[in-house]
């Protein structure tokens, strides 16, 4: 049996059922846009009410759930029956992707993680299945196009570019540390990627609340404050698991090469990261420092995790010694 | 134009008005004096305003360091970019683009980063031994104004209301302590802080780690071919590199040998033709001379050790066995001479010196190829990195090897004081040798053959002790990073009154997060019973969605007692 090609079927498949769940989201979120207008005006009277009986203490009502849609907003039943179709769709195509990652790997007999085509495809499998893993639970329908349109989007670009047939290992990769080292690194991905999503949502819905305009999609989601706890939250599990990737790297490093650290790019990027994102923390545990400023960081802290997986991959610019995927 | 001068003049002039204003408005700064200026600066350099500037410096600073050439890691490359780009290079060089790690600018932001932490820790560890050893804080006035409350009516007395009380939050390993008869305090999450200032505690240990490694620690690297052993001193290694605190004599004496080098390229036909496969070094390694030596096999990912110092398989190559001879049949040279791998095919560049040939010095230089491309269409190509088809082609230089005596490479031909020997139709001589060939030099300059080849191992011995510093050092830190970001400091206020006086303002309202509440609430003393009210108000130090379950947690216990009794 051709395990590599079920590995190539299945991912096909996978961007398939994507493909639809992206369409199955966008049309959730357009059923979620006009009834914000409706419950807005809702809310408004809400407040007014309140405000004639006078009890100030009380009217500082909370959601149920930090992370339950923002208050005011009543979901309508056919958004969230068009919610639900999305996810399914989401945990068919994830379970896909899984299948077609343990696939490879059984193919070649290694943790299919070795190349750049094998990271991005598993990173994506780890973003899909994180998502699905909590979507459900918190309710998180409205993040799913963010999420899935860019799983397409690198699992397109992985096709196109990076593709590579399953082949064995160069020696230096030839260790258990593969296993460790780089499926942390690629599962912490995956977090940054969800959180950066939440985050770009957040800068969005919390513009819109300081300068409101008409009401769409954006105004149903979680209030900013949710949002900023949720990015928040997933990026310090990012964050952990980066701290994680950085100390087993250099720990494989030591025994492959014989020092633990060298500065090579990939070191360096790895390191820049995590500073960043530190950074970031650092500004979300100082009082006086706007919620915004610190996002923009992370999001900063994004943007090098994507050079480091890119740019300093495929330039000749950042020649290493992590340059030996073959890409 | 014109028209629109004289309105600029006068936006002018009232700019300059407000400017003169806001300055006369300025509040007349004291005079901190010396000591002040420092505290200030102290005060300054620890914010975490300031740490998380010198991060984001930090981050930035790190950057030029992967896009230009360094030299700790590749000495050869700089001086390649420095060549190619003679104008900007000088510059790069002075402002330390080349050793970015080592740079007076980069090490300034670290060691800056790590007094500002040092100077963080330090009062913030005085201050959380004495909240360690401190009791929960009174309760505050108003517990409804807390990020979460319940409140509700029970027949408990006000003494058993506090005993449940206590008993919900001790269970959920909260301190407990009541300043007063109607209220308790509690307060959890401790190990929050106690596991930011270990991470932060533990980075430095990193450092540490990182000095006494570099302090302590050495390298040797070695170019050992097949069938030949080294014993172990400075001297032997082609390069030596001791940290600044060592001496000679810390390495240990051992003795290696390699045996045989085993090496797998792929074969298979297609994308990853050639690629390296598997590289390992049968060799036997004794502790010291006349010690009994094992069998050690060393290779990529599996270093051997002996004596607290790895020996690692870096690298591997070829050396030709070459034989010079003069022209009456006498050998001058005969070496296996490493010739050093510069691509995938193993296309090696090397040099051999003959300073004993006469009339004048001989000098060798050009490549080996493990699998020759025949034809020599495009120079000397090897198609495939084993030696299937090896062949050198060199050329031949005469005239003085060590101009000046100055030390030189081995690797390097210094042709300052060469000439290129030319052949019979005056163009320069090109040797090309398969393997047991020889061939006349021109100009009765006697003979070179190529006898046979071996492989090298590219050894690096290394210790250093400051790693398994670092090493746990950066496990604390993780460890410490998890509690200090997971777990929350939480306190939770219970306060009891009789509930004839809690006839006070508002309608009581819904009974908190629990939503089990609400039924106590109305049933005011319905039966003269003694009743107690209960207000319970949570606080949390950062975002926490886990603070309303347990103020849920001691609403509902409450509740629960009071439908038993």
């Amino acid at each position: 049996m051709n395990l590599a090609g079920n590995a190539n079927a299945a991912l096909y498949a996978s961007m398939i059922v994507y493909t639809l769940a992206m369409l199955a989201f966008t049309w959730h979120l357009a059923a979620r846009a006009p009834k914000v207008a409706d419950s807005r005006v809702a809310d408004r009277e809400e407040v007014l009410v309140g405000a004639a009986a006078g009890s100030g203490e009380d009217q500082r009502a909370r959601p149920v759930s930090p992370y339950a849609a923002g208050a005011g907003y009543e979901e309508s039943l056919k958004s969230r029956q068009r919610g639900s179709i999305a996810l399914m769709l989401t945990y068919l195509a994830s379970a896909l992707l899984a299948a077609s990652v343990l696939m490879r790997g059984l193919a070649v007999s290694r943790p299919p993680w070795g190349n750049m085509f094998e990271f991005a495809t598993a990173a994506a499998a780890a973003v899909g299945v994180v998502y699905s893993l909590i979507a459900r639970r918190k309710r998180w329908e409205w993040l799913g196009v963010f999420i899935v349109a860019p799983i397409l989007l690198v699992l397109g670009l992985s096709l196109t570019v990076l593709y590579t047939e399953s082949g064995e290992l160069m020696p230096a990769l030839k260790s258990y540390w593969l296993g460790i080292h780089v499926s942390v690194a690629f599962i912490a991905v995956a977090f940054f990627t969800i959180a950066a999503a939440i985050g770009a949502l957040y800068l969005v819905r919390r513009r819109r609340e300081d300068k409101p305009v008409k009401a769409t999609f954006i105004e149903s989601l979680p209030s900013s404050a949710a949002l900023e706890r949720a990015a928040y939250s997933i990026n310090m599990v990012g964050f952990i698991l980066w701290t994680f990737t950085l100390i087993a790297g250099a720990i494989w490093a030591k025994q492959a090469w014989g020092a633990y650290w060298q500065w090579d790019p990939k070191e360096v990027w790895t390191f820049v990261i995590w500073v960043v994102y530190a950074a970031y923390m650092h500004g979300r545990a100082t009082a006086g420092v706007d919620h915004r400023r610190s996002m923009y960081i992370a999001l900063g802290g994004y943007v090098c995790v994507i050079i480091n997986f890119t740019l300093v991959n495929l330039v000749s610019t950042f020649v290493g010694m992590h340059n030996y995927s073959g890409m | 134009m014109t028209t629109g001068t004289p309105t600029k003049k006068a936006a002018k002039a009232l700019k300059q008005q407000e400017r003169q204003e806001r300055r006369d408005r300025e509040p007349v700064l004291p005079e901190l004096g010396a000591l002040g200026m420092l505290r200030w600066g102290w005060r300054q350099l620890t914010s975490m305003r300031t740490a998380l500037f010198l991060l984001l410096l930090l981050a930035i600073a790190a950057v030029p360091g992967s896009i230009f050439p360094q030299r700790n890691i590749d000495a050869g490359r700089v001086a390649d970019y420095i060549a190619q780009n003679p104008t900007s290079s000088p510059w790069l060089d002075r402002f330390g683009f080349f050793d970015v790690y080592s740079s007076p600018w980069f090490s300034a932001i670290y060691l800056l980063l790590f007094v500002s932490l040092v100077g963080c820790i330090v009062p913030r560890t005085r201050v959380h031994l004495a909240a360690l050893r401190a009791r929960p804080p009174r309760a505050p006035a108003r517990l409804r104004r807390l990020d979460e409350s319940a409140e509700l009516t029970t027949t408990l007395t006000s003494e058993e209301a506090m005993q449940v009380a206590r008993e919900v939050l001790r269970g959920k390993r909260f301190r407990v302590h009541s300043h007063d008869a109607t209220s308790v305090s509690a307060e959890s999450g401790y190990l929050r802080e106690t596991g930011n200032l270990l991470f932060h505690l533990a980075l430095t240990g990193i450092i540490v780690g990182m000095a006494v490694g570099h302090l302590f620690g050495w390298r040797g690297d070695v170019i050992l071919p097949e069938g030949e052993k080294i014993a172990a001193s400075a001297g032997t290694f082609n390069t030596w590199s001791p940290g600044p605190w060592v001496s000679d004599e810390s390495l240990p004496p051992f003795v290696l040998s390699l045996t045989k080098l085993h090496v797998a390229f792929e074969e298979a036909p297609g994308k990853d033709f050639g690629k390296p496969r598997g590289f390992t070094a049968e060799a036997r390694l004794s502790p010291a001379p006349g010690a009994p030596a094992a069998d050690e096999s060393i290779s990529v990912n599996h270093p051997a050790s002996v004596d607290g110092a790895d020996i690692f398989l870096l690298g591997n190559g070829y050396t030709p066995v070459i034989t010079v001879r003069d022209a009456k049949g006498t050998v001058l040279y005969r070496e296996a001479t490493p010739f050093l791998p510069q691509d995938p095919n193993y296309r090696s560049v090397g040099v051999v010196k003959v300073p004993s040939a006469s009339p004048k010095q001989l000098g060798f230089t050009g490549f080996f190829l493990p699998t020759a491309e025949p034809t020599f269409k495009n120079g000397p190509v090897s198609l495939f990195p084993d030696a299937q088809n090896p062949e050198l082609a060199l050329s031949v230089w005469e005239g003085d090897l060590f101009p000046g005596n100055r030390p030189q490479s081995v690797y390097t031909l210094n042709t300052d004081e060469m000439k290129q020997v030319t052949g019979t139709d005056g163009t320069p001589e090109l040797v090309r040798l398969k393997l047991g060939e020889t061939k006349q030099l021109p100009g009765g300059r006697g003979s070179i053959s190529f006898d046979s080849v071996k492989r090298f191992a590219g050894l690096s011995v290394r210790t250093d002790p400051g790693a398994p510093v670092s090493l746990v050092s950066a496990l604390l830190a993780t460890g410490g990073l998890i509690l200090g970001l997971t777990i929350k400091r939480r306190r939770v206020f219970v306060r009891v009154r009789p509930a004839s006086a809690a006839a006070g303002p508002g309608p009581g309202g819904p009974a908190g997060p629990g939503g089990s509440g609400g039924s106590g609430d109305e049933a005011v003393g319905a039966e003269g019973a003694p009743a107690t009210v209960v207000t319970i108000g949570g606080l949390s130090k950062d975002s926490d969605p886990g603070l309303a379950a347990i103020v849920a947690a001691v609403h509902d216990r409450l509740a629960e007692r009071n439908d038993r009794s």
